[in-house]
């Protein structure tokens, strides 16, 4: 570990390396709380973001789920939107102009219905100017074909991540579920595939009820949850997932200021998606960004990327092991 | 978008948009907002009165706020509001609300004093018919009454002398407890029709209903129709300016995340202006929170019964 000399006034350096991607700063946007970008450009200059994450894209437009789509809860929030979006032709035309004059990194999350809606987008968006990367959406809970479906099983996530490997030279992002017994065997396969980063989690599937009319609060019943109540479940799963792969991660859930984002980089990932907290602080990534520049000055860190994975689990009672032998053969 | 969606419409800017502003170019900030005072008006109804300058002078009738009633995770979403009055020369917004959860409960424990962040102004907003002396009718459902409040002192302001003379305001609660008292109307001096379910004020039985009864006996034919309550009442106006070839303008609420267009929660079946039989959502932070009686795909909606709050029994 980095030792303090303390506090310096030279600007530390955020700049992160995610495989082929290089980033200013290590925050992004999380698919799906940030439309596609331009809903945020009243409240600050989106320039300052490391990336922007739209909202997920498939090849037709989608019309969603019914209504009620969404109910707060402890902490959080349940969603079900079900993917509504414009479509790939409609985002080309329409939403990527204003994004890619702006300069910031633009990563397209692509969910299909099948593999090969998936190597069709990816081909689609391969040749469009103003794409740095694409994140391959194979764990959304919300949508009755695709999406989760591929995301909970190691072989199918393998053959879409090859599908879409083999359509685009994009550098390519997989965006897991927690929502499967063991995260990093999905990684695993994810990589084997050939996708250059993780991003993990997509929100947990969730369920709200009403006592009184005895019914489900969403339309759609299951949906996923998000917000600061996930973001121990997200920690434990970048957690695991850094300690299976080679390839950097993406931590994303629940992060809502520069002490959630950073208790993700020290546990290992290289960046974050900053996702509900939009919602309720349209500013909340520019604060993160400037939040985590400060603990680098005040703590006298000269760049993010020595803190990243720097997570010390050493254990602080040196002899506790030998302790917990002898109370056990006492025991016995 | 916005402003297509809006130049195409057929009334001209009136009292709600004044020539030379557009809540386009002034658009929507955050702003934290200073409590000026809070009251009880009745039963569990609160009129919140907040000092937010930037947003009180983009402000128009009909638009609505995010209110981030305390900091924490506690209530965790912001609270959509529409203004129930503005001004913008002193800076100042009220919002008018009913406690029926903890969010609102929080909000009626804030201090004058101290602050909430709020973004705003969010949405569409009413337009008014170019032609002052036209009748209009407003038709309130419990808080559906918070927009109408601000609409009805424009329009009472904009028609000078004749003032109220043409307008009818029908408002209906479930009780007498969730009505605004009488004499809150006295200084429009605009008639008021008041309903309740239960007959504790004014005619007993649904404000749609008081409507109809008195659209039938003649006398009185809006113009046009302005209303805000629950899914259930809008529907019935819905419904009636549709059969009876009358311009409505309702105010819908859903449950939203966000209100600026990226979470898509707030979303409601519609069909594209100009196709009824066309299907599509429509999202009412964006695209309302005022629709067209036609616009909405009334029968494709869940109109669910309003229930006890949950915190009673928590």
């Amino acid at each position: 570990m980095e030792q303090n000399p303390g506090p310096t006034d030279a600007s530390p350096d955020l700049a992160v390396q995610l495989g082929p991607l290089s980033l200013k700063n290590p925050v992004m946007s999380a698919s799906g709380t940030f439309g596609y970008g331009e809903e945020f450009s009243n409240f600050f200059d989106l320039r300052r973001l490391g990336a922007i994450v739209v909202k997920g894209i498939s090849l037709k437009p989608r019309a969603g789920n019914p209504p009620p789509r969404l109910v707060e809860t402890s902490a959080g929030m349940i969603n079900a939107i079900g993917l509504e979006n414009v479509g790939a032709e409609s985002f080309l035309a329409v939403k990527l102009p204003f994004l890619r004059d702006l300069g910031v990194p633009v990563i397209v999350n692509i969910f299909g219905e099948t593999i090969e809606e998936y190597a069709e987008l990816a081909a689609r968006f391969d040749g469009a100017a103003g794409i740095a990367a694409l994140e391959i959406n194979v764990s959304c809970p919300n949508v009755k074909a695709g999406g989760m479906v591929f995301g909970t099983d190691p072989a199918m996530t393998s053959r879409v991540v090859e599908a879409v490997r083999g359509a685009t030279r994009l550098p390519l992002i997989t965006k897991l579920t927690p929502n499967v017994t063991s995260i990093s065997q999905i990684a695993k396969a994810a990589q084997d595939a050939g996708t250059d980063i993780i991003s993990c989690i997509n929100t947990v599937a969730a369920i709200s009820v009403d006592i009184f009319s005895r019914r489900p609060r969403l339309a759609n019943v299951l949906g996923g949850l998000s917000g600061p109540a996930v973001k121990p479940i997200a920690l434990r799963c970048v957690y695991e997932v850094t300690r299976s792969v080679r390839c950097p991660v993406i931590g994303i859930g629940g992060i809502a200021n520069a002490a959630d984002a950073l208790e993700f980089l020290l546990i290992g990932a290289s960046a974050v998606q900053v996702g509900t907290a939009n919602f309720i602080n349209p500013v909340a990534a520019v604060e993160i960004i400037e939040g985590i520049e400060r603990f680098l000055k005040v703590e006298a860190i000269t760049g993010i990327k020595s803190y990243i994975g720097s997570l010390d689990t050493s254990c602080l009672f040196p002899f506790a092991e030998d302790l917990c032998a002898a109370i056990a053969s006492e025991i016995s | 978008m916005k402003r297509e969606a809006r130049s195409k419409k057929r009334l001209l800017p009136a009292p709600c948009f004044p020539a030379g502003t557009s809540e386009l170019t002034l658009g929507s900030i955050i702003e934290e907002a200073r409590i000026i005072n809070q009251q009880r008006i009745s039963g569990q109804i609160f009129r919140l009165r907040l000092h937010s300058p930037g947003i009180a002078r983009a402000a128009h009738c009909g638009q609505f706020l995010m209110m981030r009633v305390r900091e924490g995770t506690d209530p965790f979403l912001r609270r959509p509001f529409s203004f129930s009055r503005i001004y913008p020369g002193d800076g100042d917004l009220e919002i008018i609300y009913r406690v029926i959860g903890r969010g609102t409960w929080l909000m009626s424990q804030l201090e004058p004093g101290s602050t909430s962040s709020l973004i705003g102004p969010l949405g569409n907003g009413f337009e008014l018919p170019i032609d002052t002396t036209v009748p209009l009718a407003f038709i309130a459902g419990g808080m559906g009454i918070a927009p109408l409040l601000e609409l009805i002192a424009q329009v009472v302001s904009d028609r000078g002398t004749k003032g109220p003379e043409k307008l009818r305001l029908f408002y209906g609660a479930r009780t007498a407890s969730e009505l605004l008292p009488e004499d809150f109307f006295r200084g429009q001096g605009i008639r008021v029709h008041f309903a309740t379910d239960d007959g504790s004020f004014g005619y007993k039985g649904r404000i749609t209903q008081m409507f109809e009864k008195i659209m039938a006996e003649g006398g009185f034919r809006p113009f046009e129709l302005y209303s805000c309550g629950p899914l259930a009442m809008q529907r019935h106006v819905a419904d009636w300016a549709l059969t009876n070839d009358t311009l409505a303008q309702l105010s819908m609420e859903s449950l939203m995340a966000c209100g600026i267009g990226a979470c898509l929660g707030c979303a409601l079946p519609a069909a594209t202006p100009g196709d009824p039989e066309s299907e599509r959502f429509v999202h009412v932070c964006e695209d309302g929170p005022i629709f067209s009686a036609g616009s909405i795909k009334w029968n494709k909606i869940l109109v669910q019964q309003m229930h006890p709050p949950t915190w009673l029994f928590s």
